[in-house]
């Protein structure tokens, strides 16, 4: 079981005089769980999520973000190496912190011209399986030659495929996108580019689908999604927990989708802080009563 | 404007080149007029920027950089049966075609346009004619100049006839077999496109000179009535490299594209301008340049559409972009709108900038690291402007170089 952990997390924005932005942050999501950070607009939620996956904007001033992994959190992966097992996250390059499992599914995903999508994420499932195994169990003579030239050009032959040659990697894109009722046009398209907003939140479902991360954050994922979409998304983040096992983080601003992916835990957070926990039903009361009720519950206790 | 042309480039030696292709006449009067004309020319306009002036050609060194009487070269010039493909001097000993190059030799480039035309005009030893007859469509016309001397002076001329289509790819490089060179290398091309009615040509230029090379080309086009005249500009090699392509849309419902895609890196310097002039009425024009520089190299582009008083009807599109992968490389970038028509639809835009930094995080958090994204980025940068390119090789061939130069 994966394990993701904020301890006590400062960050401001990376530069001189950068605004204070989190002011303490405490948060563990296991794998298997789903949880919900709740807040206000401005309280640090994407944030929260950035300093995660490794952000340049920003600098933790304060506090730890760690990951703990356990034997059996990679499928193909035997035996963990003990000196493997808690990573340092801000020790990390983003890329590296995707090989060991943390996926950002963005609030603003990136259109990227003239990459196909298929042609993206193959790239992106060997570039993470080949860092993974060098972060866990030391760069490899063979992979230290390689390192300069990555192939990616269609004109290279078959030597650079990879780890998932591309008739593999296409027949697990098909059936992830079935699931996800998703257009098989998609796959050649290019990424982000031209898809409606509900259209890319999809992808950034998919994504993780096909990555398989042990902790996947998901930045206002439900935001202008019809309901059709909504319960599509929510489909595939419920598989994401049952079927892969991850651990998601659930950013939202609304119950709306937490109707359809029932949270383990709820957290809220106000002001750079988590300021209250509770189970699925913390979110009903919240949609109920409103943020301002957070503020006054926790002011007049402090 | 200190510059002292060679001692070689005199009346002595242009008679001499023309002797020895046994040319004829007339052309040995034009080369004689451009050479008398030189010293009253002007270099060829640059582009300049607001306080900058990013090319000097005057400062190029010709006295050391020219030596007319020793081009050599290696050369392909294929074609498919129906189309005839000759060199510059075989068409000059056929009667048809020795005629047909009379009368649009510099027609459509005035061969007086600026000094280095004329110097061109005055030295020029080699060089391709393509002649489409009528209601003939071929396909991969290929032209492949490899120099192997310190200059080389080219011309092309293409002309196809009404109902005909054409599409060609012509490229110039430096042959491994070359001989060494210390202060550099000087190429010149002039080519020149007669577009019959209702005719397409599709021109494809692959320019990857060695580094050492300085290169002046001029490529322009007439489109007459419904013909459709499409420039690909590709640039990858080269010290420095001035080229202006342009297009004469003279003919009622004519059309042009010029598309451009270079990638610069090191010390290279590319002034690269494209230009359509919407003489006729319902023309339409699509410039678009993509480009990439790295290192400490710079790159200019400027880009004109043209309409004029009785140009009714005129549609006329322009994009440019650009890409800096360092933070030494210099880019610039305008296009320009002159509009004497206003029964016009046009549209023109122009960026510089750097990889986005969003961007390059999205695809670091999907596990891919920087490099390789970047490189991601790139290739994928270029992908509109490859799209247009007709002829397999060419499109091939940019895009196993660029993936190159990424290495
Ligand atoms: N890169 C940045 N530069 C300056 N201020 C920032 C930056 N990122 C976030 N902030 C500020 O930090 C606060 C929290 O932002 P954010 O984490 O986006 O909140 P949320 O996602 O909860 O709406 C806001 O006041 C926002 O303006
Ligand atoms: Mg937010």
């Amino acid at each position: 079981m994966a394990t993701l952990e904020l301890k006590n997390v400062h960050a401001k924005v990376a530069e001189e005089g950068g605004e204070q932005i989190l002011e303490g942050v405490d948060l563990e999501i296991p794998s298997g769980e789903i949880h919900a950070l709740m807040g206000p607009n401005g309280s640090g939620k994407s944030t929260t999520s950035k300093i995660i996956a490794g952000h340049p904007a920003y600098d933790v001033t304060e506090g730890e973000v760690l990951l703990h992994l356990e034997e059996g959190d990679f499928d193909d992966v035997a035996e963990l190496p003990e000196d493997a097992r808690t990573w340092d996250l801000l020790e990390l390059e983003p890329n590296e912190r995707a090989a060991l499992g943390i996926y950002l599914g963005f609030q603003y995903p990136a259109e990227i011209e003239g990459v196909t999508l298929v042609n993206f994420l193959r790239t992106a499932l060997n570039a993470k399986l080949e860092e993974r195994d060098e972060l866990l169990f030391g760069e490899d003579e063979e992979a230290e030659e390689d390192d300069e030239g990555y192939e990616t050009s269609p004109m290279e032959g078959p030597a650079d495929e990879g780890e998932v040659g591309v008739a593999e990697f296409q027949e697990l894109l098909s059936e992830k996108m079935e699931a996800l009722d998703m257009d098989e046009s998609f796959a050649t398209r290019y990424l982000n580019a031209g898809f409606s907003g509900g259209e890319k939140k999809q992808n950034e479902v998919l994504q993780a689908a096909i990555l398989e991360p042990s902790i996947a954050v998901l930045d206002e994922i439900d935001s202008g999604l019809d309901i059709d979409r909504l319960q599509d998304v929510a489909k595939g983040i419920n598989a994401l927990r049952d079927e892969q096992d991850t651990g998601i983080l659930q950013i939202t601003h609304y119950q709306r989708i937490l109707d359809y992916v029932e949270p383990d835990r709820v957290h809220i957070m106000l002001d750079g802080e988590v300021v209250m926990e509770g189970d699925a039903e913390l979110a009903e009361k919240l949609e109920d009563k409103g943020y301002d009720w957070v503020r006054d519950q926790v002011y007049e206790t402090a | 404007m200190s510059t002292q042309l060679h001692q070689d480039i005199s009346e002595e030696t242009v008679r001499q080149l023309a002797d020895e292709h046994d040319e004829p006449e007339w052309l040995l009067q034009t080369r004689l007029d451009a050479l008398d004309a030189l010293e009253d020319l002007d270099y060829p306009s640059v582009i300049e920027t607001p306080g900058r002036k990013w090319t000097n050609l005057e400062d190029l060194d010709f006295e050391a950089l020219v030596d007319p009487l020793t081009q050599t070269e290696q050369k392909d010039q294929v074609g498919p049966e129906d189309v005839e493909v000759a060199s510059f001097h075989e068409a000059l000993q056929d009667d048809d075609l020795a005629e047909l190059v009379e009368e649009h030799f510099g027609s459509i480039v005035d061969p007086q346009q600026n000094r280095l035309t004329a110097l061109s005009t005055a030295l020029f030893t080699t060089g391709t004619v393509v002649y489409v007859p009528a209601g003939v469509d071929a396909e991969d016309v290929k032209i492949r100049t490899s120099m192997t001397s310190r200059s080389l002076f080219n011309y092309t001329l293409v002309v196809t006839e009404s109902n005909s289509s054409v599409t060609i790819l012509e490229r110039q490089d430096t042959s491994d077999d070359a001989e060494a060179v210390d202060d550099g290398r000087y190429y010149s091309g002039v080519v020149e496109v007669d577009a019959g009615e209702n005719s397409y040509v599709q021109y494809g230029s692959l320019q990857d000179f060695d580094e050492d090379t300085y290169n002046y080309t001029v490529k322009r086009g007439d489109a007459t009535t419904y013909s459709t005249v499409d420039w690909i500009e590709g640039n990858l090699g080269s010290r420095l490299t001035k080229t202006s392509v342009s297009t004469e849309l003279n003919g009622d419902s004519s059309e042009t594209k010029i598309v451009g895609a270079f990638f610069g890196h090191d010390g290279q310097h590319f002034d690269l301008d494209s230009k359509v002039w919407h003489r006729g009425e319902h023309t339409t024009a699509d410039l678009v340049t993509r480009g990439v520089i790295d290192d400490d190299a710079r790159s200019v582009y400027e880009g004109v559409q043209d309409v004029g008083e009785d140009a009714w009807d005129t549609s006329s599109y322009q994009r440019e972009n650009t890409l800096m992968l360092s933070d030494e490389s210099e880019a610039d970038a305008s296009p320009k709108l002159i509009i004497n028509n206003h029964d016009t639809e046009a549209s023109h835009s122009a960026t510089v900038g750097q990889v986005d930094e969003e961007t390059l995080f999205y695809m670091e958090n999907r596990g891919v690291p920087e490099q390789l994204a970047t490189d991601m980025l790139v290739e994928g940068f270029f992908v509109p402007v490859l799209e247009e390119v007709e002829v397999e090789e060419l499109r091939e061939d940019l895009q196993t170089r660029i993936h190159e130069r990424l290495q």
